[in-house]
């Protein structure tokens, strides 16, 4: 895991002004790059996570923007460090501004020797460790469009941090060598003008070395890239959607990936005809899924209980934000879980999956959606807008890890063998046996009325209570086919963490940071959710004195439901809450946990 | 082969209700244009008409109320090769369902949708529904009509209204609309009369005032403009018109603007494609190592 930011080489000539100095070996380092909504600080974030790749490093990149779709305060952060890494760094040791707003935002997140490195044709700073450039007139003056700042801005930086010149300049010609001939001349061009103006400034360049590191094989993705990589592979192929923030790119992304597999993706009229169409595909016979987030959950909750009862698979993968209502749109939070446990009037079974790194969200998504084929019921796949559009490196995606479980559908032949065939058979499981429809001899009527084995409307209270049960008791019977927890730490520790989702970053280096100070914990990375996994928690909770349970809303909405199931537990569960529409960092997380020590 | 499931259930329709005019015609309907069994989906939506897939040895499945058009689309687009008829009532559709109602012309999925229309919510007893005129149940709100509003629509779409008292013409207009779908030519939509002979019995007033608009001179449905026009002007007249009033020139197979063949031109949908890991291996190998 991480190196926390302390852990840096330690440098003895602080005292020494910066060019007498050696240069500073950084091993894990943040940069913030802050300015106006369209001005490239994606590019920048995008250039900087290349060059480090390629030196090796593992990266992690997070991107603040409002709700709009240019203007307004925007920023990206992109952390690199020698060892893996799922969250953001606490403290930020490069602050790039292209205007004083992104100063003021910035600074209360630097580090105590941070630099801010800023645009100085648009404002002028005091402080003492800004350096400005005039990256927008430098570019405008020299290349004829301001815009190139971005690229200048990535220059000054490369020298700043002594970067290797030669891997500096490969990634602008990757980065931009499918646009125009003209448009790679320019932007080489930018970094020689960035580059050579912070070599000119005395005392700024090669401030700090980063060092390289050893991960090579590795991809870059999001979440959302991962889910619709797992979803096209268990062998989705419908998928109906609304767009909506932040789960849109898995639409986006199953638009590129379905189409060469005979698969569908409807962007529908909104979360009701989404829902409604995976429904009726799912029907039919395909694997289906549909993304949205609180609001489009809201409206697609009557949807997922209808395909609870009719016992139609539906995966809904809901990507948390800031709720209720509209709610903060691109910002992190873990709020629906509560929600979704209790979905629904009436009671219908589901299970909710929840995957906390890269590689969960490919593996867990197969898993989702064999498990909604073969319980024949709604499953929730629960992510969190950190998870979903944070990028990072992780290991590339195994498919010999992949499987294919159809459950109880009836080849033509096993229908043939039959003498008669209920869409809604009774059995022990409570799954019938399925054939879709399209297929001679045998109907499938389905109803969200409750019904009797052939699929009619049924009001008969024998019936009634015989069903109920058949559907409800799918959650006990399934125990063994769901998502084991990851267990993290030393089995004998008396410290326990419980958490899902995103905060499994943070968590795992608030381990690291715990362990340096002697304190040893065990960490449960819960990755069913409901029905709460008592068989597992029950063992963990016995074996450690408290269990902080560390999720981002108001209520301790997990913590909830796990003292709802493991009364007897109740007294060692203590809840660490965050919302205010940011992720954990995992300094803060170790301070909770050495505060209540 | 004999079915192994169950026979339909017994109608719940209450006596002369104008719904078993339609039920019958759809049997007929499906009969004639020779679909097999099998292959035929009913799609039913939530109130007395919804419940119309019990009532029919055929595949069914019974929607959330006013969503029957989005299942539907969802059904045809997993497997284009079933014909899929959605049937409900005009609450469904043209209240709770209306978002779905425009966007299904726009869509253009070859299905069948029928609306038993009452002007009234039967199963609640009675209310007043999007088509009611004003004065009924206290209704203030001028009646909505769905032919105006789909001849409104430019889209490659198969309209027309019929008459539960006149069943042998609604089942020549069915098999019409069954014809449209199958060959792949677009989404159908037949606003049937149908009245509820409890709270709205309509039978007699209907009979009087409906107008088959075939019989109008310039009658040309494959001009929406024209029957926007003839419409109008048989309904200032106080009658109704119904017949046939959209009925596009044939697309070929090239030009299709059926949304199941521009996005399933090989007519292979999601639900029949194969999706064992064995046969995609080699794809799915370089889908994900495109990611890097």
């Amino acid at each position: 895991m991480t190196t926390p930011a302390t852990q840096t080489t330690p440098i003895a000539a602080d005292s020494l002004p910066f060019g007498q100095r050696p240069p500073k070996e950084l091993t894990d380092l943040a940069v913030l790059i802050g300015g106006q909504g369209g001005d490239g600080t994606l590019t920048v974030s995008d250039l900087l996570g290349r060059y480090f790749r390629k030196r090796g490093l593992h990266v992690y990149t997070s991107r603040n923007v409002l709700s709009r779709i240019r203007g307004g305060h925007a920023d990206s952060s992109i952390r690199a460090s020698r060892d893996p890494i799922a969250a953001m760094k606490a403290h930020v040791d490069l602050l790039v501004a292209f205007d004083n707003e992104a100063v003021q935002i910035g600074q209360p997140e630097l580090e105590p020797d941070a630099l801010i490195l800023y645009d100085s044709s648009v404002f002028h700073s005091d402080l003492p460790n800004a350096l400005g450039f005039p990256f927008a007139t430098l570019a405008g003056s020299q290349l004829g469009q301001p815009i190139y700042k971005n690229t200048a801005a990535y220059g000054a930086i490369s020298a700043l941090m002594g970067f290797d010149p030669a891997t500096t300049r490969q990634v602008i010609e990757e980065r931009f060598k499918r646009r125009s001939p003209e448009a790679l001349e320019k932007n080489l061009k930018a970094l020689e003008i960035g580059r050579k103006a912070a070599m000119e400034l005395p005392n700024a360049h090669d401030r700090w070395h980063v060092s390289d590191g050893d991960a090579h094989n590795q991809i870059l993705t999001i979440g959302n890239q991962a889910v619709a990589l797992g979803f096209v592979v268990a062998g989705g192929r419908f998928f109906a959607g609304y767009p909506i923030t932040p789960a849109t790119e898995i639409m986006e992304y199953l638009m590129r990936y379905l189409p060469p597999f005979h698969g569908v993706v409807r962007q529908a009229e909104d979360e009701l005809a989404a829902i409604n169409m995976v429904i009726g595909a799912s029907y039919a016979g395909a694997r289906v899924m549909t993304s949205t987030s609180g609001p489009g959950l809201s409206l697609m909750t009557e949807g997922i209980g209808h395909a609870g009862t009719a016992e139609l698979p539906v995966v809904v993968a809901d990507c948390q934000r800031v709720g209720p209502s509209t709610g903060e749109p691109t910002r992190h939070e873990q709020s629906d879980l509560a929600h979704l446990a209790h979905l629904g009037h009436g009671e219908f079974p589901r299970f909710i999956i929840a995957p906390g790194t890269l590689e969960d969200c490919f593996y867990l998504t197969i898993d989702a959606v064999n498990l909604a084929d073969k319980w024949r019921l709604p499953v929730i796949l629960l992510l969190d807008q950190a998870l979903c559009q944070n990028s990072a490196t992780s290991a590339p995606l195994d498919l010999s890890r992949a499987r294919i479980d159809h459950g109880k559908r009836l080849t033509e032949a096993e229908l043939a063998q039959l003498t008669s065939y209920k869409y809604y058979q009774f059995t022990d499981d409570g799954i019938s046996p399925q054939v879709p429809p399209g297929t001679p001899g045998a109907f499938a009527q389905v109803t969200g009325n409750e019904h009797d084995e052939n699929g009619h409307v049924s009001v008969n209270p024998v019936n009634r209570v015989r069903m109920m049960k058949k559907r409800m008791e799918k959650m006990v019977h399934a125990r063994d086919d769901l998502p084991l927890p990851q267990y993290y730490g030393p089995s004998g520790a008396k410290i326990g963490f419980i958490g899902y989702g995103s905060t499994w970053g943070p968590i795992r280096e608030a381990q690291e940071l715990l362990a340096l100070d002697g304190v040893p914990t065990r960490f449960f990375q819960a990755r069913t959710l409901f029905p709460v996994q008592t068989h597992t928690l029950a063992p963990f909770l016995e074996g450690v004195e408290v269990a902080y349970v560390v999720e981002h809303n108001y209520n301790g909405q997990f913590a909830q439901l796990i003292r709802e199931a493991l009364p007897q537990h109740h007294a060692k569960l203590r809840s660490i809450v965050k919302y205010d529409g940011l992720s954990f960092r995992a300094p803060d997380l170790a301070a909770r946990v050495r505060e209540a020590r | 082969m004999t079915p192994l499931s169950v026979k339909p259930v017994a109608s719940t329709w209450c006596p002369g209700c104008g719904d078993f005019g339609v039920l019958a015609a759809v049997k007929k309907a499906l009969i004639e244009v020779q679909v097999p069994q099998h292959e035929a989906v009913l799609v039913g939506g939530i109130g007395c008409s919804g419940g119309i897939h019990n009532f029919l040895e055929i595949n069914g499945i019974h929607a959330l109320h006013g969503r029957l058009l989005a299942q539907a689309v969802g059904v045809k687009l997993a497997n284009p090769k079933l014909t899929v008829v959605a049937a409900g009532g005009d609450g469904d559709g043209y209240a709770i369902g209306m978002g779905h109602f425009i966007h299904a012309f726009k869509k253009n999925a070859s299905i069948l949708y029928i609306v038993m229309m009452n002007e009234t919510y039967g199963l609640t007893k009675g209310q007043a529904s999007p088509t009611a005129p004003i004065g009924f149940e206290g209704n203030v709100e001028p009646p909505f009509d769905a032919i105006l509003t789909a001849l409104s629509l430019p889209a490659h779409n198969f309209i027309a209204r019929t008459f539960s008292g006149d069943p042998k013409t609604m089942t020549a207009v069915l098999v019409e609309a069954l014809r449209f779908n199958r060959a792949n030519q677009g989404y159908a939509f037949v606003e049937d009369l149908s009245p509820c002979v409890t709270y709205n019995d309509t039978f007699k007033d209907w009979r009087e005032r409906v107008l088959d608009v075939s019989k109008l001179p310039g009658y040309d449905p494959t001009d929406r403009k024209v029957m926007f026009q003839l419409c109008l002007d048989t309904m200032e007249k106080g009658k109704i018109p119904i017949g046939v009033m959209h009925r596009p020139a044939p697309k070929t197979t090239d030009s299709a603007d059926s949304l199941e063949l521009k996005l399933l031109p090989d007519r292979i949908g999601p639900a029949v494609t194969g999706i064992e890991l064995a046969d995609n291996l080699a794809a799915y190998d370089k889908l994900i190592k495109s990611v890097t």
